[in-house]
């Protein structure tokens, strides 16, 4: 081992002054693993810094023909190669000059081992959580009710498999699962087949008809007392809380029905008949099969259905964004070839979830879309031909 | 292991590294964001068995000392030969 002579030597040879250095020198050399290759650099956001310190673990997420992931538990990362400009070494123990100041110790050698490097490293990017997959498992097998008679399925998925199959964070997962309306059947995540949805809708609000409850007070026990024979009261609470916001009044269990996913639901129910309408004629049939009490406007459709003001009559016909690609090209393809041309206000709700944490709709338009005016009204249209 | 060099540092906190006949002179650079260094946990079994790979977190490296500047040949005196 270097000795502190043969430092001062090279000091010399170097013709640095020893009186312009600190006293502290570190004799570095290669450790016994460094070249085993055996780690990898993983660049972190101070937030997974955060995470990690805390005793939390990252999770890499993907099949082999995906792109890997990497999930914290509320948020995912896109994982992509580096190359650094240098090599680094890495030498732990290596003391900075602030360290060396303020530790008064009496050494003037301490022999550090460099115990790896690397060129290269993972960079992360915060990405969209890739939760178009956690859709199309569910709807291999939708549940249809107690009473059908399809066979058994192995297309079923524990919380468990799901964290192994899809690319996003726990939480990211669990808050798809609320929207989708999905629950949980001995075990396994079920999405619910839509007429079988309906039905239990159906139920729930004629029965507030029937007893003319206030659509903001509907109390779960009557219901499941009342309904308990024709559906099981599982699928019973699961419909109100999927279309009701909870609360609990005087030691009782109510529910303040949400206007806008009902009318909405029953828009679907009603437009996935046919495959267009005359808007004016649907509106009112719409108006008319929703619950007494509430109102529908055009705007719950946003994302669900598209109308089409320049055709005599107008017309409305069923287009759900979630039936359209995940991928941000193919979307706008998409959307494209549905329609030439469209406006700010009717391309928004089949854009917004594409957009990045701190991206605009206007910032996605400017680069998948060209605009030009039509009529006094900006539109836009594909950059490239669509076939 | 085999010796790469002597780091020293002035009193104005620059690093200097001596790696044979080269000084380079550097810089500490606080990282923005830190490297995580990964080792993958049972590297030498072989054969999956239904258990995930593993990567360990052996250290967070937070600090680094930069030298991109181009290095100085030392110039050692070669005694002429008589």
């Amino acid at each position: 081992m270097r000795n502190r002579s043969e430092v001062d030597a090279t000091l010399q040879t170097a013709k640095l002054n020893a009186a312009e250095l600190l006293p502290v020198v570190h004799c570095l050399s290669f450790g016994p693993q460094a070249g085993a290759g055996e780690c990898c650099l993983l660049q972190l956001e101070p937030g997974l810094c955060a995470e990690l310190e805390a005793g939390r673990s990252l999770v890499i997420r993907g099949e082999k023909d995906e792109h890997a992931v990497l999930c914290s538990k509320d948020k995912t990362y896109d994982m992509k190669i580096a190359d650094t400009s240098n090599m680094l070494l890495f030498v732990p123990g290596c003391k900075t000059p602030e360290q060396l100041n303020a530790d008064q110790a009496s050494c003037n050698i301490i022999h550090s081992q460099i115990a790896g490097f690397s060129n290269h490293y993972w960079e992360l990017r915060r990405c969209r959580p890739k939760l178009k997959k956690l859709r199309k498992l569910l709807m291999e097998d939708p549940y249809e009710g107690p009473d059908s008679q399809k066979d058994q399925t192995f297309s079923k998925y524990t919380t468990e498999d799901l964290l192994s199959l899809i690319q996003a964070s726990e939480e990211e997962i669990l808050h798809q699962l609320q929207v989708l309306s999905a629950c949980k059947i001995e075990g396994y995540w079920r999405i619910l087949e839509f007429d079988y949805e309906m039905k239990l809708l159906n139920h729930v609000t004629q029965l507030v008809d029937s007893e003319s409850w206030s659509l903001s007070k509907v109390p779960l026990r009557s219901c499941l007392e009342e309904l308990g024979s024709l559906e099981p009261t599982e699928m019973i609470e699961h419909i109100l809380l999927s279309y009701g916001r909870k609360y609990v009044d005087d030691g009782e269990v109510y529910f303040e029905m949400h206007e806008d996913k009902t009318c909405r639901a029953i828009a679907q129910m009603l437009l996935q008949n046919a495959v267009k309408f005359n808007l004016s004629e649907f509106q009112e049939v719409w108006q008319q099969s929703v619950p007494e009490g509430m109102t529908t406007r055009l705007d719950q459709l946003k994302g669900l259905a598209l109308m089409d003001k320049s055709s005599r009559p107008e017309t409305i016909s069923l287009l759900k964004v979630e039936d359209l690609p995940e991928n941000n090209q193919e979307r706008f393809n998409s959307l494209f070839s549905i329609r030439e041309k469209w406006t700010e206000v009717d391309i928004t709700p089949y854009i917004q979830d594409l957009c990045a944490e701190k991206q605009t709709v206007g910032a996605l338009l400017t680069k998948y879309a060209r605009s030009s005016m039509q009529n006094g009204v900006r539109v836009y249209n594909s950059r490239r031909p669509i076939s | 292991g085999s010796l790469l060099g002597d780091l020293h540092y002035t009193r104005e906190g620059v690093p200097v590294l001596i790696v044979g006949h080269h000084i380079l002179y550097g810089k500490v650079v606080q990282l923005e964001k830190p490297f995580a260094v990964l080792v993958k946990r049972g590297a030498g079994e072989a054969g999956p068995e239904g258990l995930p790979a593993c990567y360990t977190v052996t250290a967070l490296i937070k600090t680094k000392l930069l030298f991109k500047t181009r290095p100085k040949p030392i110039i050692t005196n070669v005694p002429k030969k008589v």
